[in-house]
Formats: C-alpha cells, structure tokens, sequence
C-alpha cells in the first residue's frame, strides 16, 4: 500500500536502537511503548554529558558542579511546568515513577483529610499502581473503596460512577488514558468531581506524551506521569498538585532535602516543591526528561498526535477487517493504544511469534487483572505507537498476524 | 518458518496445549497446590495422590494459560503418573536445567523424553516461566 501521501515525522533515525536487527536479521517494530518508550539521541547523548561535565548533588554544595546540576535540575522542573501548563513549580514535584506519586498522594491525603470510614472512588479499568496504594488505605485504616463500571466501550459508566458519591467521598483516582482500551477519560467524570467539591487525582501515565496535557484546563487536583513512558529515563515520575492541597498535606517520606531546620527535637519542613523530596533525587532522569519534553516540542505536541491518531485508526481499520481478531473496547476513539486478541489463540503467542518476525507488542494483563477479569479473558495482546512508528509497520504487522493465524491452526 | 519459533513450538507442544491431557481434578487426592504467573495472570491447580510407598497414583491439573504452560502441565502429569517421588524430584531438577538453558547434565531425561520437546523454551527467556508454573506447583505441593 502507498503511504507516502500520509504524514510521516521521520523521526525513526533520531532513535538508535530502532537500527537494532531483532535476531540480527529483523528490522525492529516497536510496538509497545505504552509500557515504556524509546529515548532519542538527544536524551541519551544529554545524560551522559550530565555525568561526564557537570554531575555532583542538587541544592547542597556551592561549588560549581553543584550550581551546574542544581541548574539543570530546577531548569527540568520549569519545563515540565510548562509542559503541564501548572502555575507554578512549586505544584512539580519529582517522584522516581508515576506510581510513587500516586503512593504519595493516598498516604499524605489521607493522613491530612481522612478517617476510618471515609470512602475513595476508583474504577474498574484502573492499573494496578491505581489501585493497590488506595487498597493499603483500606487494609491499614478501615478506608472504604468504590469502584465504577465500565461500559463495553470501554469508558466509564458515568452514571454508576456519579452514582457513587456520599458525604463520605474524599477524593477520586481515575486513569486519563486507560492502557488497555486506549480510551481518554470522560471529562463528566471531572466536572462531577469539580461539583460535588472532591478533589481527583488523574493518572497521566499514558497520556503525558500522547494528548496535550493542561492540567488547569483539566481542572485536576493531582495529575501523575512517569519519565520513561514519555522517551525520557526511567527512574523519574512526575506528580503534579495544586499549591493548596500540597501545601496541606504533610511530607511523605523523611530525610535530607526537605527540611526547614532540625534539632533532636523536632524539625521544621522545607516549602515546596523540597518538602516532598527526601534524599538525592534522580537528578540526571530529571534533566532527561526535561531534554525528553524539548524533544516532544521540537516536533510539535500537534503533529505528534495527529501521526499517532492517525496510525492508530488505520492500525483499528485493518484489525476489524479481520474475522479471526476481536478488538476489545469498541469502536470508540482510541489514542495509541489497541488491545486484541486472536480468537483461540493465547496473547503469550502472538507475542512470542510476532518477537522472532521483530515485532515487539506486548501480551499479558496489562497489571490491569480486575479488568482482564471483567472482560472474561485471561490476557490481551497490545499495540502501542509512538512517534517513530508508521503505516508501513502496521502492513507488515497484519501480515505477520496472518502468518501467526495460519501457524497455530495448522 | 522461523526455526526458533518451529523449536518453541513443535507438533507435540501444539496438541498438548489445544487438548491438555490429565486435566481434571483428582479424587481421591491428599496433594496439592496452585501455580500462578503473576506477570501474565497464568494460573493452574495441580492434585494428586501419592500412595504410602510414595508412588504418584494419579495426578490431575485445571487451569488456564498459554499453549507452553498447559502442554508443559499435561506432560508433566503423563510423565510423573506412577514415579516414585524420589525419580519425580530428579526429573523436576533435570527439567528445570532443562528449559533454562542450563549446562547441567541431565541425569534422568534424555531426548527420547516427551519433555524434551520443551527444550526450545530457552530461546525465549521470557517464557521459561510458561513451561516450569506446573513444575513449581509440584514441588511446592511436595514441601506443604
């Protein structure tokens, strides 16, 4: 098929280990960056001159590598800022992983704003990193957890999750972008929030580089993301809060660097954004991710999902032409993700086929089991596109699925 | 076809994995224990009865999972089904070095061995777990 009228960014060369032959031979498809994306030379060339030329702790020293890592540091803090549109850097908070804010977010809210009783609003298509900190509150303290439905769309059922809300609710946390349907979050389901006056904390892991992200336009009160997902380094998270509510809670892990003044009585806590980053933060990650986010914006936030928006369509147009594939989540709007499976053949499979053809797509339950469970299947198969895949690869990943089909039913 | 995936994947492993041989429950039985992938949400549970001269009378398993972990299961129950525990345990060693890629020489099995045909799961690291949850579940149901 010629694709050579659609927009192609030819970014694939900025990638270096796309040039990597899968068993020396295969030309590599990546198909699942929604678990973790490829970096651009930029970013691995940045943190490696970070350690050769300017590496020693933040905010501790005064001598000059000091003053060139703190720099750097605080210089990622403002572009993430920016990235997210908050209002200032005192609501970025650097976290090593999306999961870690989110873990943050339920103790330190809770320790400030709940008691035994009160009750949390979660859904059914959450991943695990959304679930499990929330089900510690129930374990340790007697917290209460709701869980909306879904529909077969694969959104949230508005009016069972509307439905939810007591005088008890505290706070609700909601994925933006779910990782298994590829579906964006109901903006009702916010504005119900917004109504009722209960904070909601949106988990951004797969949105942050695939949608544009205005977390006042979005009205959340907490919005998360990892480094590593958006073709920065793992070892970085990102969790955005209002000034008020961060201001209120109290720090969620103690040490170095967030302090105001300690004596062997007490201590005093330092302002934010430090109060909640205890110990030498990832530093160099912080700096990557800032080189990731100049990368996105190189090539423009609007072209990088119109290419993807448009892979994915054409990559759910060629899946549904196929009698022997069942996509999962309707024919709703996707945003770079698509879970199938091939009727009678397990996710495990496919996979492990389409790895020696050098198409890497993942398989499994996506650390989504509540949901693999409600959608009565064991396992899925995933795509996931980034801003260095194309139509081309989608042509050949048919055929390989074809090539898959007809070797298992043999 | 690539050879990789015709070694992961031979004739005996696809009709295993399609109609899985002892799968069932085991009545009477006075042994058991559930396997379980966390990574991929794979899950098994393995019973059997082991008489008082420590011989596996009958051995049965249910579960869901991939064509590596049920054929892997449905072999391992045609192959232990009336070994004495003592063999049992020296095939489990030899299958375990077996399906990792170990350099370990085999005691027990040899490529004669129907389990042998598992083999071609050391070229995918990442499936080694497939082939050895039932393997793990029966050890673990030796030690409760």
């Amino acid at each position: 098929m010629d694709h050579s009228k659609t927009l192609n960014l030819n970014v694939r060369k900025d990638f270096p280990i796309l040039s990597k032959k899968i068993l020396e031979k295969k030309d590599l498809i990546y198909f699942d960056t929604a678990a973790s994306a490829q970096k651009p030379n930029t970013v691995i060339d940045e943190t490696n001159d970070f350690y050769k030329n300017h590496y020693s702790n933040v905010s501790r020293g005064v001598h000059t590598l000091s003053v060139e890592s703190t720099f750097r540091y605080e210089d990622a803090r403002k572009k993430v800022q920016k990235f997210l549109n908050a209002r200032s850097e005192n609501e970025i908070i650097f976290t090593k992983s999306a999961t870690e804010g989110i873990n943050l977010v339920a103790q330190t809210f809770y320790d400030k704003f709940m008691q035994k009783g009160d009750e949390v609003i979660l859904s059914l298509i959450e991943h695990h990193s959304n679930l499990i900190p929330w089900f510690f509150l129930r374990d340790k303290y007697g917290v209460v957890l709701k869980f909306a439905n879904i529909q077969p769309s694969g959104e949230i059922d508005i009016d069972h999750f509307n439905s939810l809300f007591t005088n008890k609710t505290k706070i609700v946390s909601l994925t933006h972008l779910s990782n298994v349907f590829g579906t964006e979050l109901n903006e009702k389901a916010i504005s119900i929030c917004k109504d009722k006056n209960v904070p909601i904390l949106l988990d951004g892991c797969q949105s942050a580089a695939h949608l544009k992200i205005d977390v006042q336009k979005l009205s959340c009160d907490f919005f998360v993301f990892s480094g590593h997902k958006t073709y920065g380094p793992a070892g970085i998270g990102v969790l955005y809060g209002t000034e008020n509510l961060l201001s209120e809670m109290p720090p969620y892990q103690g040490g170095g660097g967030m302090i105001g003044d300690v004596s062997l009585e007490g201590a005093s806590y330092a302002e934010l954004p430090a109060k909640y980053e205890a110990g030498t933060p990832p530093l160099v990650e912080a700096h990557g991710l800032g080189i990731a986010i100049d990368y996105m914006n190189k090539i423009g936030l609007d072209n990088i999902i119109e290419h993807e928006n448009e892979i994915t369509k054409y990559a759910f147009n060629k899946l549904n032409e196929i009698d022997f594939i069942e996509i999962h989540g309707g024919d709703n709007k996707r945003n770079s993700i698509i879970s199938f499976n091939i009727k009678n053949i397990h996710s495990h499979e496919v996979s492990s086929f389409l790895d020696v053809e050098g198409i890497a797509i993942r398989a499994g339950h996506h650390c989504c089991q509540p949901l693999m469970k409600h959608l009565g299947v064991n396992s899925t198969a995933r795509l996931s596109f980034g801003v260095y895949n194309s139509l081309e690869e989608v042509d050949k990943f048919v055929i390989a699925l074809h090539k898959c089909k007809e070797f298992f039913n043999k | 076809m690539n050879d990789l995936i015709n070694d992961l994947y031979q004739e005996i492993i696809l009709d295993h994995g399609r109609e899985p041989r002892n799968f069932g429950e085991c009545e009477p039985h006075n042994k058991s224990a559930d396997g379980h992938n966390p990574l991929c949400g794979d899950n098994l549970k393995l019973t059997f009865l082991l008489n008082d001269q420590n011989i596996i009378e009958d051995i049965k398993f249910t579960g869901e999972g991939c064509a590596i972990s049920l054929a892997s299961a449905s072999l391992m129950t045609e192959k232990l089904k009336g070994k004495k525990i003592e063999v049992a345990e020296e095939i489990f060693k030899d299958f375990t070095n077996l399906v990792s890629g170990s350099d370990e020489d085999l005691k027990v099995l040899n490529e004669e061995d129907s389990l042998y045909a598992l083999k071609g799961v050391g070229g995918f690291p990442m499936r080694v777990k497939c082939a050895t949850m039932a393997w793990h579940a029966f050890n673990q149901a030796l030690k409760d």
